[in-house]
């Protein structure tokens, strides 16, 4: 990694040449590697060095933004005058400020320097072994469609013009794993993962009976009436769905009348079980960090408390609007993006039972294990949901069988008030710029439709 | 962007462990957009994407590096580890490019980054006004606008060496109605592969009214009823149906590894023989058009399907090695961090025989989806579904009240089997597509078509 500091301190000189006061770089770089295995062949090999610079100053009281990914002096120019010509047409009232720093950091680990250590060879040997594994298990499983082992490492920086100076680097390791099952005419997909910096878990034969038994559990599928249900979201599925309506709880969100939890604060919006953490600190959360995209350090919050919404996930800005103090929510997803809010390691609190428990306690009803379109099957303003769904019939407390080609259907705002009970298999999404996760839980009813 | 020199010394870096092809793409790429929220503008980003990416295949295998440098140096040492993964000896292939011209199809008037932020700003708030003041339960409006401008220069070791510049622009209004504590949201983005003139010809006020319309009807709409119906899908971005159930399985990505439903299938009915579905990169400013895809492949018209007859697929570089096929001008990627694979540019079910009134006319009852939202697809399974923005009911051959909430799901072929009216207003809509090689700018079109029989999910259970 070069030694950015000399561009930033050029830049800042040359910002408060050009009429900016404060002044503010965020900086990303990292690497990354990934491999794919297909028919026994490594027939994807990825890698990379990258790295990025994103500035942002105040001009005239507005805050302007421009991004380079070719960090050198050659770039200051450009990064000026883009920022300046941006902060001249910022009209919105709500004033964005650069942060002079937090009291204290907490620390957090996000870098495993054993990580760096495995030989590429392992890694290599690792995604042969998976396709391998997969298509012993079971007959049935036809092809591996995709095998992939990846694994990156990256540093970020925020430094401004106000002393501050923070640092941080981490590295993580996925793995993932698509099979196909065929019966007959039927075709069934299974999938699986692991994400996390130590590559001593990943476990390849539990990664590939994963994925082969969620194909080799869906054969057979077929429709159901359409009809209202007793529903348990697996934990997978709650997660997903959790995720997609994240943004209900950006205080950016309801200050800009989208989000229905607007004026919700102390009230009750979701049943008694229902309690929702998110967790900066949280031990081997893939969102972990101490200080945020404004350089806040980071909080421990309940977002919602036996059902009770207790805060919006803020930032510097939104919060001074609120009159509170910023949760430290404050995101930058690259140092392509302008300041926005994002939950970190976010998650609903698990209960006592099993899902196996939770499925004994049904005499009719369904387990929902995967939900599709969650980029346009769902309304986050107004929390209606209608999803392709698939899972399996829930008949005497026992699955009976597989289902698919139905849709579920409800609104997001009504299904929290209608959970019925948490199960204590508490489970993370693949992480994305937030780390997002639940267990399985039961609803009263929702609508499905298929035949 | 780089001199022949350098360029070929990176190739012949990339070849030394005995990679059979390899390829250098590098891409200059500058970014503007503006967020306007409550006739405010909250956020602007400008900003330049600047990188290299190096490719090598040996037979099916392939690798990729990338790097945001371009200086010699980094490049060599680049090419030399992506090489490092290659297994064989040194090759002895020579590198002699000649550089070709590309030839523009699609006019730019207007450099976006020659135009003052204030006068962009100035067209989203025309758009604003006439949303926000289409009608009091017009509650909140956001109109994002954005424009880049795309070098890129691609040179292999075939000794193709081209540069092209691809400029693209785009407004995106939503609208929200509020009616009793209820919020909807109605939504349009239209764009072109065009400069600033396309913020200015553009009918900046009609398409801001649509969505507020859209909001305003669907806040008053009951859910919409669910089960097995005739379904009616207007022209534009109803397209989206055909890009999700059948286009991504015609990607040679999922048929070349013998994954897609549509394998081995070339010459066999696979669709209705009133569908004829087309995929054309070369249609002049179109927001999906291209004038050579990633792999510097001039764009080019591919016939899909023509009378329900599967007739090809869009096959880039590598996947032809496995197919034994000839390549299609589509191989498209994100960007320089992405290797680049087939996917789709404009597609479209090309126009039919019946007029609106006669499709509406002849179905007895059913659902009338007049503006989509966006979809997915497994191609593996065929297994696709999209969300219906405005959707109406229709009955005795007319169009009733409006419904919100529907979504469609459905097996491609099986789809494709049931249309069984095609309309003769074919026209475009646009979105971004992602997948495995990134997000890019692709079009979606059909005219008004009929399916006889697809599962719609709503909330209610009786039509």
């Amino acid at each position: 990694m070069m030694d950015i500091k000399p561009i930033i301190e050029k830049l800042f000189e040359e910002g408060k040449k050009q009429g900016m006061s404060d002044m503010e770089v965020f900086y990303g770089g990292g690497s990354s590697l990934s491999l794919k295995v297909f028919e026994k062949e490594l027939d994807g090999y990825s890698l990379s060095e990258s790295e990025g610079l994103s500035f942002r100053g105040v001009y005239n009281g507005k805050m302007g933004y421009s991004y380079t990914e070719k960090v050198d002096e050659t770039s200051i120019d450009f990064l000026i005058k883009g920022a300046i010509e941006n902060a001249k047409v910022i009209d919105s009232d709500d004033e964005e400020c650069i942060f002079e720093g937090s009291k204290e950091y907490k620390e957090v680990n996000n870098f495993n320097p054993k990580l760096e250590q495995v030989k590429e060879e392992e890694k290599i040997k690792f995604v042969r072994d998976l396709e391998e594994e997969c298509l012993k298990i079971d007959k049935r499983i036809a092809k591996v469609e995709t095998c992939v082992y990846g694994d990156g490492y990256g540093e970020t920086i925020i430094s401004n013009s106000k002393g501050l100076f923070l640092q941080e680097k981490n590295n993580i390791a996925y793995t993932y794993v698509v099979v196909l099952a065929k019966e007959n005419d039927d075709i069934k997909t299974g999938f699986a993962y692991r994400t996390g910096n130590d590559f001593t878990k990943f476990s390849y034969q539990e990664i590939a009976q994963e994925a082969v038994k969620d194909a080799l559990s869906q054969l057979g599928a077929s429709s159901i009436k359409s009809g209202d249900y007793t529903i348990v979201l697996r934990n997978n599925a709650s997660a997903d769905l959790l995720e997609a309506f994240s943004g209900i709880f950006s205080a950016e969100n309801v200050q800009k009348d989208l989000s229905l939890l607007k004026g919700k604060i102390g009230e009750k919006i979701g049943s008694d079980n229902f309690t929702i953490i998110d967790d900066p600190f949280m031990e081997e959360g893939l969102a972990s960090k101490s200080f945020d995209g404004e350089g806040v350090a980071c909080k421990y919050k309940k977002v919602v408390d036996k059902g009770v919404l207790t805060t919006y996930l803020h930032n510097l800005k939104t919060a001074k609007k609120d009159n509170v103090q910023t949760t430290g929510n404050a995101s930058k997803s690259s140092y392509k993006s302008p300041i926005d809010i994002t939950p970190s390691n976010f998650y609903i609190e698990k209960g006592s039972r099993s899902l196996d428990e939770i499925i004994s306690s049904i005499d009719k009803g369904l387990l929902i294990s995967d939900l599709q379109g969650l980029h346009s099957g769902l309304n986050t303003v107004s929390g209606d949901f209608s999803l392709a769904a698939g899972g399996y019939e829930i008949e005497e407390g026992k699955i009976k069988r597989p289902i698919e080609q139905i849709t579920v259907a409800g609104n997001y705002f009504d299904l929290l008030k209608n959970i019925e009970e948490v199960g204590s298999d508490l489970k993370f999404g693949l992480p994305g710029e937030a780390y997002i996760g639940s267990p399985s839980i039961k609803i009263k009813y929702l609508s499905i439709a298929g035949e | 962007m780089l001199n022949k020199q350098l360029i070929e010394d990176t190739l012949t870096a990339a070849l030394s462990t005995g990679g059979d092809f390899a390829e250098v793409f590098v891409e200059d790429r500058t970014n503007n957009g503006i967020v306007m929220i409550g006739g405010k503008v909250e956020s602007t980003m400008s900003g330049r994407d600047y990188g290299v990416g190096i490719r090598i295949f040996k037979g099916f295998n392939s690798v990729y590096a990338y790097t945001n440098k371009s200086d010699r140096d980094t490049l060599i040492s680049t090419a030399n580890k992506a090489a490092a993964a290659v297994e064989g000896n040194n090759g002895s292939i020579i590198i002699n490019l000649s550089k070709s011209d590309v030839k523009n199809i699609h006019e730019i008037k207007i450099d976006p980054n020659t135009i003052e932020k204030t006068r962009k700003v100035e067209i989203m708030k025309r758009a604003y006004n006439a949303a926000f003041n289409y009608d009091d339960l017009i509650t909140q409006v956001t109109v994002n606008l954005a424009d880049h401008v795309q070098n890129i220069m691609i040179a292999n070791s075939e000794g193709l060496w081209k540069e092209d510049k691809r400029v693209r622009s785009r407004l995106a209004i939503q609208s929200i109605a509020s009616k009793n504590g209820e919020m909807q949201s109605g939504f349009y983005g239209p764009g072109a592969m065009k400069g600033y003139e396309f913020f200015e010809n553009l009918d900046v006020e009609k398409y801001a009214k649509e969505t507020a319309r859209i909001a305003m009807t669907m806040v008053n709409a009951k859910y919409s009823p669910s089960g097995k119906m005739p379904v009616i899908i207007d022209n534009g971005f109803g397209g989206v149906i055909f890009h999700e159930a059948s286009g991504h399985g015609l990607e040679a990505t999922s048929v070349a590894k013998g994954l897609s439903v549509y394998c081995d299938k070339i010459g066999q009915k696979v669709a209705s023989p009133l569908v004829t579905a087309i995929d054309d990169g070369t249609i002049p400013s179109e927001w999906g058009s291209i004038n050579i895809d990633d792999e510097g492949t001039s764009s080019q018209r591919n016939v899909l399907i023509e009378n329900g007859v599967l007739k090809g697929y869009m096959i880039d570089k590598l996947n032809a090695r496995r197919m034994n096929m000839d390549i299609t001008g589509s191989s498209r990627r994100q960007s320089y961090k992405y290797p680049p694979t087939s996917r789709m540019t404009n597609t479209y079910i090309d126009n039919g025989k019946s007029t609106t009134y006669e499709i509406i006319a002849n179905t007895e009852k059913g659902l009338y989806a007049k503006y989509m939202g966006g979809g997915s697809v497994n191609p593996s399974t065929g297994e696709f579904n999209f969300a219906v923005m405005e959707g109406y009911i229709v009955e005795n051959g007319k169009i009733k009240e409006p419904v919100r909430g529907a979504t469609l799901i459905g097996k491609g072929i099986d789809v494709l089997n049931k249309i069984d009216m095609v309309g003769n207003n074919l026209s475009f809509g646009q979105g971004m597509c992602g997948s495995v090689s990134g997000s890019i700018p692709t079009n979606v079109g059909q005219p008004m078509i009929r399916v006889s029989e697809i599962t719609v999910g709503g909330r209610e259970s009786e039509v």
